[in-house]
């Protein structure tokens, strides 16, 4: 029942942007992508997942619609929007700049 | 940023807050859907069905919680609980009626009578005219620390030739015309201006034309004598008819053609009365015929008024008119001046005041009641919203367990508190709208107080901007008053209580101790508006019953009017002197007697004079009042004659001049010696021949009740000094004296008597009577209201009193049981809960009188005969407060002695 810590919180959103920028999916789906992604590092409670796609679908990043799914179940499939493939690269380009500038930090040697 | 994305987002918002269950439903659908996914998952990996749910569900990590945050998501979630708390929260009054209908009804009265008062001095004092940019208005002054000056009409055209300095100019006299063309006078109030008032004002007419400087000649213009009508007066005396234009007015008996109508909101330039018709200023000689104040240079009935040309400022519009003072002075000379005063008149500069308001009489006058009235009210409204706040405190107690078992179940102490100011808010808009209803019926009535039969009061009490955020304030600050203090004790309920049988002991003494405070507040506001009511009744009381010098029972006041009459300007006194003796000799009049000035009319007549063998006196102190009196007078008004005699008919033109005087006066001028014998005469520029004093009168009241009577000389009606040139006054006052029953009976006879010498004659009736009442019309609204608040407030601080002390007993109950199992007697109990209700009291009452004797300092100029830190009110205020808090906290302490032990051991 741990919840996601602060730092993969706020990560959570670029990881769905990226797995929705590859193809639209629903809810369970791309649960199930974002277990098998991340290798169980990142601890996101399967609730947890709808506010996060809720809030980007609030600031208009990705879009939802119903859809008929294979056993005939209505499902909602989220999919990325313009502005949320822009806002996509944005964040990418934030996080590979911040994870340079880390790592670089990290590697400091201790005197 | 996208559009397409503005797009997106605001569909969304707008289902939010539209279609909201729609969404829920749909993620009620999402959540299930993925619940069932993961049970399906679990059973495929082998777990029994019931182990799949349960790991599933944790996996959820509670569909609940996961359901509020996605709805937490959304935009307008602020919105949404407002409206779930708004609902929670009327159904929550709906189930107490009483409680709802006891708050809201006080903060209707409490917030309405603030509104009320507001509104009033919003259009007394705040509101700019209803005119074209009122800022950049001005009006000349030479006396800049009374207010705007009067002019002579020279001075006006000499400024009126001069106007290029500013953007404009015009003046007026607010005056009344009579529209009767015989018999009793039907007055209007109404103005002259010049001919540019409406251009300068930039006011349009909504029918009709308004008149320009054309129309401004000596005897009318191209059209004649034209009259500019208010919108009331369309109304109301051409019933709003289009064809009004061009139709004839009969103004003091002179016809006008009505040319425009202004619009609804326009009253001209005084506040508090109506201009209903306005003509202009070269029509004054068609009025006043021969009188025509055009022409006079010792007149000053003109104001000027103009407006500022966009680059200037009032000061430096000031400096420009005074570069033009000495020209306009020297062109306006009044032709027999002194030497001496013609150096004073030179140099008296003119200054300009700030216009924006226009000017007003009554504004003067009620400035300081009205504020002060606000205060009380306000006051009131306070110690409202303490009786309030108790109410909610004790309400509190009763829903604590409700209230712990929300915390319990996880509602966040934030979301209570805002739950609870719901409430209050709630409260409070509906008190302000029956507020506002209160205060538009309120405020109509206390204008219709300051109206008197010669002075109607004309104010504009839309509820505009200024009232609307006063009111918005009032209601915001009365909910965070009495809400704030429950709603924080509110949420320091603890979770646990909620699962505890007996919450309320546990409770601690905090509730109590708040409620002790407010009890303490309320009784010492309630101090000071007592000490404020007994100050402002007995002010009215003794000026009310203030020995006036004359009798004004029975005595009928009848304006007799002879401008338009027939009579020649020069044989007037000698009419008025017999249409007094016919007046007397008519069925029912015990006694007449006409003259100049009468008592408490608001008008006065003073000269300076010298006394034969009298004291030597500086000259400011050698003015007496005057009254010029036909025989008859004095017997009229009951005012005795203490030495000497009356004037008789034989004191006539012809006869030796002779006057009578006060005791004021021979105490001022002769130390209070006798002064029949002495010599007067009148000093000054217009010196008059000696005249014999005859006669000793007793002191009576001239121009105001609230005034020491003044010296008074009077003398024979015909026998007045006139200055030369000036016919006598087209008016004088017959006074009647009824021999027994209402004066008012005597007005036909009256009439038929003075119309018999003058058939033109225009009259007006009024019993002297209501003169005196109208002239104590602010002290007496004053005292009304301080009264009216005062009793309110005392009515309030006992129920508060009453409630805190039941509350308490109550509390106590069980204490109070074991007590009187243990032998304690009822008396005992009584002491004991009363001790308790005096302490609270008694600080109180010492707060209240330390702030009230600090306080009645501010009302000194509202009071009259007491000292605002008069020692009786302040303990008759205490005595009242302190028998209040007895009788509210005895009925809880009798009660209490009342307790059975045994029940009160049964029950715990």
């Amino acid at each position: 029942m741990s919840r996601p810590s602060d730092f993969v919180q706020g990560t959570l959103d670029l990881l769905l942007l990226k797995i929705l920028a590859l193809e639209p999916l629903n809810g369970w789906s791309i649960s199930l992508r974002l277990k098998q992604v991340s290798d169980d590092v990142l601890q996101v409670s399967d609730g947890s997942l709808y506010p996060a796609l809720h809030k980007l679908e609030h600031h208009g990043w990705i879009k939802s619609e119903w859809r008929q799914s294979e056993n005939n179940r209505r499902a909602k499939v989220y999919s990325l929007t313009a502005s949320g493939k822009k806002h996509l690269e944005r964040e990418t380009a934030n996080w590979n700049r911040l994870s340079v500038a880390i790592t670089h930090v990290v590697k400091l040697r201790e005197v | 940023m996208g559009a397409d994305r503005w797009l997106a987002m605001a569909r969304l918002r707008l289902r939010t807050l539209f279609r909201s269950d729609a969404l829920d439903r749909e993620l009620d659908e999402e959540l299930q859907d993925h619940l069932d996914h993961l049970i399906d998952a679990n059973v495929a990996s082998g777990m029994t069905p019931d182990a799949a749910r349960r790991q599933a569900l944790l996996a959820m990590d509670g569909v609940q919680q996961q359901r509020e945050s996605a709805r937490d998501v959304r935009g307008w979630r602020w919105l949404d609980h407002t409206v779930q708390d708004v609902r929670y929260t009327l159904r929550q009054l709906r189930r107490s009626p009483e409680f709802t209908f006891a708050v809201v009804a006080t903060l209707m009265l409490g917030i309405g009578a603030n509104t009320a008062m507001f509104s009033l001095i919003d259009s007394l004092v705040l509101r700019t005219l209803p005119v074209h940019d009122p800022p950049k208005l001005a009006m000349v002054t030479d006396a800049p620390e009374i207010g705007p000056g009067y002019f002579t009409n020279p001075i006006w055209e000499a400024i009126r030739a001069r106007r290029q300095f500013v953007d404009g100019a015009f003046a007026y006299n607010a005056t009344q015309f009579d529209l009767a063309t015989r018999g009793e006078s039907q007055m209007v109030d109404g103005m002259y201006a010049s001919g540019g008032i409406y251009d300068v004002l930039g006011v349009q007419p909504i029918i009709g034309r308004t008149f320009h400087e054309s129309d401004d000649r000596r005897g009318g213009g191209e059209s004649g004598a034209v009259v500019v009508i208010s919108y009331p007066f369309w109304q109301r005396h051409f019933g709003g008819a289009a064809d009004a234009i061009g139709r004839s007015l009969t103004l003091n008996g002179v016809p006008f053609t009505v040319v425009g109508v202004t619009p609804p909101d326009f009253f001209g330039l005084e506040v508090g009365r109506g201009a209903d018709v306005t003509i202009p200023i070269g029509c004054e000689p068609l009025i006043r015929g021969k009188e025509s104040f055009l022409d006079r240079f010792t007149t000053y009935w003109l104001t000027v008024v103009v407006r500022l040309k966009p680059s200037q400022t009032i000061d430096s519009a000031t400096a420009e008119l005074r570069g033009l003072q000495p020209q306009i002075r020297a062109a306006t000379f009044p032709p027999d001046f002194p030497e001496k005063e013609r150096a004073q008149y030179l140099k008296d500069p003119f200054t300009l005041l700030p216009g924006a308001t226009g000017s007003s009489v009554l504004r003067s006058q009620y400035q300081k009641p009205l504020v002060t009235m606000l205060i009380v009210v306000s006051l009131v409204l306070l110690i409202a919203c303490a009786n309030i706040a108790n109410l909610l405190l004790a309400r509190a107690t009763s829903r604590r367990h409700e209230w712990s078992l929300r915390l319990a179940l996880g509602a966040s102490r934030s979301r209570l508190v805002r739950l609870l100011l719901t409430e209050s808010v709630l409260l409070a808009i509906a008190g302000a709208a029956g507020g506002l209803w209160i205060a538009r019926w309120g405020s109509h009535l206390l204008v219709q107080q300051l109206s008197t039969r010669t002075r109607t009061v004309l104010l504009d009490l839309t509820i505009d901007w200024r009232v609307l955020a006063f009111t918005t304030i009032v209601t915001v600050v009365t909910a965070l008053l009495f809400g704030i203090v429950p709603a924080f004790r509110a949420s320091g309920v603890a979770p646990m209580d909620a699962l505890k049988e007996h919450t309320r002991n546990s409770a601690g003494d905090g509730r109590i101790t708040t409620a002790n405070a407010l009890v303490i507040v309320q009784v010492a506001l309630s101090v000071i508006l007592v000490v404020a009511a007994a100050l402002f009744v007995r002010t009215f009381t003794s000026l009310a019953n203030l020995h006036l010098g004359f009798d004004a029972d029975r005595v009928l006041l009848v304006n007799v009017g002879v401008g338009r009459a027939s009579i020649p300007p020069g044989e007037r006194l000698d009419a008025y002197s017999r249409m007094r003796d016919a007046v007397a000799a008519a069925p029912g009049v015990a006694a007449a007697g006409a003259s100049d000035v009468t008592p408490v009319a608001g008008m006065s007549w003073n000269n300076r004079i010298a006394v034969s063998g009298g004291v030597e006196l500086p000259d400011r102190q050698r003015l007496t009042n005057m009254n010029a009196i036909t025989p008859g007078w004095l017997v009229t008004f009951g005012t005795p004659l203490l030495a000497g005699r009356d004037f008789t008919a034989r004191d006539n033109a012809s006869g030796s001049r002779v006057a009578l005087v006060n005791e004021a006066f021979a105490r001022r001028f002769l130390n209070g010696a006798n002064p029949i014998g002495h010599t007067v005469q009148q000093t000054g520029f217009r010196a008059t021949p000696p005249r014999e004093i005859v006669g000793l009168v007793a002191d009576a009241v001239y121009r105001s009740v609230r005034e020491p009577v003044p010296p008074t000389m009077y003398v024979p009606l015909v026998q007045q000094d006139l200055i030369p040139g000036i016919p006598p006054r087209p008016q004088t006052t017959i006074s009647v004296r009824a021999t027994s029953g209402s004066p008012a009976r005597l007005a036909h006879g009256v009439a038929s008597a003075i119309l018999a010498i003058s058939p033109d004659a225009s009259l007006f009736f009024r019993p002297l009577a209501e003169q005196v009442n109208a002239s104590l019309t602010q002290e007496r609204l004053v005292a009304i209201l301080s009264a009216f608040f005062g009793a309110l407030a005392l009515l309030l601080a006992g129920v508060g009193l009453y409630g805190v002390t039941s509350y308490a007993v109550a509390r106590r109950r069980t204490e109070l049981g074991i007590r009187m199992a243990l032998g304690a007697a009822p008396g005992g109990v009584v002491r004991l809960v009363l001790t308790r209700v005096t302490v609270l009291v008694a600080i109180g009452i010492a707060i209240g009188a330390g702030v009230s004797a600090w306080a009645a300092t501010f009302v000194a100029s509202l009071l009259y005969g007491l000292q605002p830190r008069d020692p009786i009110t302040l303990a008759g205020a205490a005595m009242t407060l302190a028998t209040v808090g007895i009788i509210a906290g005895w009925l809880p302490a009798y009660r209490a002695s009342r307790i059975d032990p045994a029940q009160v051991l049964r029950d715990s």
